[in-house]
């Protein structure tokens, strides 16, 4: 029994004794790192540079930080203790090697660093001094984030013999590995224009970039947004990444840091990079690459596009109702009386469907040019064609041609014109598919008003899903009258055709007119008035091949056809002057107060000021209805003057990358964009593309 | 002719329910994070107390925004005692008549999550001093001002300026010991404005853990 009690005690005294240090135990094992000190030698020699290691072995799912951490975190530190036998500058800089992307916040918050297992190699000079032994007493300093974060700290030591050099094969192999993984310098030659948002690094490297290869700018500092997307463009002479900057990002003399290149089949490779300003070298910025999703949650899911799609067809049922599309319309809704008048159904629906098909090759074409404008600029708008002035000057061509048309003077193939029972056959169907064609041509500009929004948010997306939207656009613009057409019997609530039609069809000459005359103003805002002079010397041209064209003869089509092509070449080609305002300051409206900047903005609110902005281009006609309708009204001016609102006009008719920016911050595709700051409101509402007097002088009045 | 009429109904109907989807689309596009030296953005919230505050009430006041993550090795630095660093800073700040609002961003489930109880449990425990504690479990106002650590610090001027964005001291680290011998940017900052000086450091790297978003 007292045996039992005595070895009970024991067991009770040696749990007390040894239970300190088994908590110390159990403290050193829930590190979630494994600290080493390691060599590539077991023994060294005074005087002789060698590399020793940190190395770091994590739990799963934890991570280490690079030494630029990001936007949270802190790089490991390696700290010589008193007890070590070397002086604190036998250890040389520790090198970093290539670090992976570590996305904590999609879209907020980006750090850089290791999971796993990383090596930080140091070169350590053996003091020629040095006796007996080469002691390295140090402390990791690291912290390691999973979901939270932990500060760590480890003693690590290592002891070399001083002698003769004996390596340590297996840790030598791991350190010369890891050394092979810092970033080299990089072998082309680098610049940054930081002049337009977002900044370029242009890279240039001969021979080009590995085929498919992804790059990553890491910088050393803060210069630039971390979780910000780095839009990647190639051509043959190298790569260049589309930067954004942080909100104090400045650089000073040149922009530091690595590119991590990550091409198929290859390992991961890493570059020393110093950018000092300048243009971006030729060769690096022809093609848009399409990044592999940094973030998942950045791409659309299928019920985003679904929900995209089903609201750009409904946009493109309204587009139908457009002013610039009305005209069009007209000449489809002709035809359509025609042919359910010539009482075969399949007549009718063979036309709706060649006018459908006309309008999603159009959309579909317009999407490509869309995609191929994203992939030169890093960035499209709606309306871009109109900022193109050979582009506008042609369209005046097309407009002027088809109010001939329309009024009769010129004629397009026989079926089309003859709006008699004849409308079947092969000229039927390329009518109606050109009348699809030019409703989407002249609708596109007018795509804007509804579709804005949605198309911002589809604007980024890969390039199947820009085309989905836009062909679900053009399947909602050609509904109706597919409908029309296939519906049994509501053919038969249509007019009767007679004489009205060609009537109706002539006074529909004029809104195509005066579409003719809009663009000729825009155009003298892109061009100036010589571009102006030629396109109407080029619509007389136009008008003498259709006079001199008219009869039969050799000769006579042989000059109508010359004169066609000069009424179109000239005027494009006069048109194509250098870029910049060739027509002088931008027309301001005689209520604006000034021209739009992020810092006009910002004074005007300091003053106290409500602030209203208009995004406006004069080829955008919903700005110019708006205006008509609205900001120019006596009501809205006087409102906006009792208020003391200063009015800011930003004017898109020529490119602008600070308002394209702008735009894009605000996720809109293009202009119109109205925001309204209310006196000693810091963000801005944004207005409805549509705008009615009522709603803003509700807010002017109520703000 | 009827059918145009009957078109146009049917697509007037249709051009408002397009307005208004366009409308939420636009609402709910984020906004771009505040640059310094700019209008802070307007925000509003629920406090601890139940009080819920806009950045307009404290017109005519700084206000300091501090986000907060109480499991946060650097935030516990800040608020380890001695120094008790961040308390101090709130205490004079009050003394000062300064609006200090601390900041949980932290989501349901994340590390430094809190509700009112356990926020108001916090400042007592620690013997913290804020004005108010802004419980923002879905993040809205730290995606808004783009706070990216605990701890990260905004300051607002009386004329609603955002004139600080940044890290609280010069030292990045978790260690207490470091605190002595940092500058600290708000102390800093806070007696720029007082001696209506413009703000000599306005933006600085902020350090700490992520702040713990959904």
């Amino acid at each position: 029994m007292i045996r039992v009690y005595r070895a009970l005690m024991l067991a009770l005294a040696g749990f007390f004794v040894l239970a300190p240090v088994a908590a110390a135990q159990v403290s050193a094992d829930t590190r979630r790192a494994k600290a080493e000190l390691i060599s590539e030698r077991f023994s060294v020699a005074p005087g002789e540079t060698v590399f020793i290691a940190l190395k770091l072995t994590m739990d799963p799912g934890w991570h280490i930080y690079w030494r630029n951490a990001g936007d949270a975190g802190l790089p490991p530190q390696l700290l010589l203790r008193e007890t070590a036998s070397i002086p604190e500058d036998a250890l040389g800089k520790m090198l970093w090697p290539l670090p992976k992307l570590l996305p904590i916040v999609a879209g907020e918050i980006m750090d850089y660093g290791y999971d796993d297992e990383a090596v930080f190699a140091l070169p350590l000079t053996v003091p020629a001094d040095a006796a007996g032994e080469v002691r390295i007493d140090a402390i990791a300093d690291y912290l390691i984030c999973e979901s939270v974060c932990i500060p760590e700290t480890a003693d690590v030591s290592l002891v070399l013999a001083l002698g003769d050099p004996v390596e340590n094969v297996p840790s030598g192999d791991l350190i010369g590995a890891w050394i092979a993984k810092v970033p080299a310098p990089f072998p082309g030659e680098t610049r940054l224009s930081d002049s337009a948002m977002p900044w370029t690094l242009s890279l240039s490297l001969a021979g080009g970039f590995p085929e498919g290869a992804t790059i990553r700018f890491f910088p050393y500092e803060h210069e630039i947004s971390h979780p910000a997307e780095q839009p990647q463009r190639v051509g043959p002479g190298g790569a260049s990444l589309g930067l954004t900057p942080d909100r104090a990002g400045q650089v000073g003399a040149a922009l530091e840091g690595i590119i991590r290149v990550d091409a198929p089949g290859a390992e991961p490779a890493g570059y020393v990079i110093r950018a000092e300003r300048g243009d971006a070298f030729a060769g690096t910025t022809d093609n848009a690459f399409v990044p592999m999703g940094l973030s998942k949650e950045a791409g659309l899911g299928w019920q985003g596009l679904l929900s995209l799609a089903g609201l750009a067809l409904i946009g493109g049922l309204i587009l139908n109702l457009m002013p610039c599309v009305l005209p069009v319309l007209s000449m489809k809704a002709l035809g359509m009386v025609s042919a359910a008048a010539s009482g075969h159904a399949g007549e009718l629906r063979a036309h709706g469907l060649w006018y459908t098909a006309g309008v999603l090759v159009s959309f579909a074409a317009l999407a490509l040019i869309i995609l191929a404008v994203r992939e030169a600029t890093g960035f499209a708008t709606l309306g871009f064609q109109l900022q193109h002035a050979p582009t506008v000057a042609v369209l005046v061509l097309i407009m002027f041609a088809v109010g001939l048309w329309l009024m009769g003077f010129l004629e397009l193939g026989r079926s089309i014109t003859n709006t008699g029972a004849t409308l079947a056959g092969q000229g039927g169907a390329a009518g109606a598919f050109f009348t699809g064609v030019l409703a989407a041509v002249v609708g596109a500009p007018c795509v804007g008003p509804f579709l804005g929004a949605a198309l911002g948010a589809v604007m980024s997306q890969p390039a199947p899903a820009v085309v989905a939207v836009f062909l679900a656009i053009g399947f909602g613009m050609a509904l109706p009258f597919l409908v029309l057409s296939f519906v049994p019997g509501l053919h038969r609530l249509l007019p009767k055709p007679g004489k009205w039609m060609e009537t109706l069809k002539q006074a529909f000459a004029f809104p195509m007119f005066l579409t003719a005359a809009w663009l000729l103003s825009v155009l003298a805002d892109l061009a100036g008035a010589g571009a102006v002079g030629w396109t109407l010397a080029g619509a007389t041209a136009l008008g003498f091949a259709v006079w001199i064209g008219r009869d039969a003869g050799l000769v006579r089509r042989g000059v109508a056809i010359v004169a066609l092509v000069a009424a179109f070449a000239l005027p494009a080609v006069q048109a194509n002057v250098p870029a910049g305002r060739a027509g002088g300051e931008p027309a301001m409206p005689a209520y604006a107060e000034a021209a739009w900047s992020p810092a006009q903005v910002d004074a005007l609110l300091a003053e106290g000021r409500p602030v209203f902005v208009d995004f406006t281009a004069s080829w955008c006609a919903s700005c110019q209805v708006n205006k008509l309708t609205t900001l120019s009204t006596k009501r809205v001016m006087t409102a906006f003057e009792d208020a003391d609102v200063a009015f800011l006009v930003a004017d898109f008719t020529q490119k602008d990358p600070a308002i394209a920016e702008e735009l894009k911050r605000r996720g809109r595709a293009g202009v119109p964009m109205y925001l309204w700051y209310p006196a000693g409101g810091r963000e801005p509402q944004i207005l409805p593309e549509l705008l009615t007097q009522e709603l803003v002088i509700g807010l002017v009045e109520g703000g | 002719m009827q059918i145009t009429r009957r078109h146009l109904t049917l697509a007037a109907g249709m051009a408002a329910a397009v307005a208004l989807t366009a409308g939420a689309l636009i609402a709910s596009t984020a906004q771009a994070a505040p640059a310094p030296d700019k209008l802070a953005p307007a925000f509003t919230g629920v406090t601890s107390s139940g009080a819920t505050i806009t950045l307009a009430d404290f017109a005519g006041k700084t206000v300091v925004l501090e986000w907060t993550n109480d499991g946060c090795p650097f935030v516990k630095k800040h608020y380890a005692m001695p120094p008790a660093n961040m308390q101090t800073l709130q205490k004079n700040a009050a003394a000062e008549g300064i609006v200090w609002i601390s900041v949980i961003s932290s989501a349901a489930g994340e590390q430094g999550h809190a509700d009112a109880a356990r926020a108001n449990e916090l400042t007592a425990s620690r013997g913290a001093a804020p004005a108010h504690v802004l419980l923002d479990e879905a993040g809205a106002l730290g995606k808004l001002y783009g706070a990216k650590t605990t701890p990260h610090i905004f300051i607002i001027t009386p004329d609603g300026q955002l004139v600080y964005d940044g890290a609280i001291d010069s030292k990045a680290s978790a260690k207490a010991e470091d605190i002595e011998g940092a500058t600290n940017y708000v102390t800093a900052a806070l007696a720029d404005l007082k001696a209506g000086n413009p703000v000599s450091t306005p933006v600085t790297k902020a350090y700490g853990c992520a702040v713990k978003y959904k």
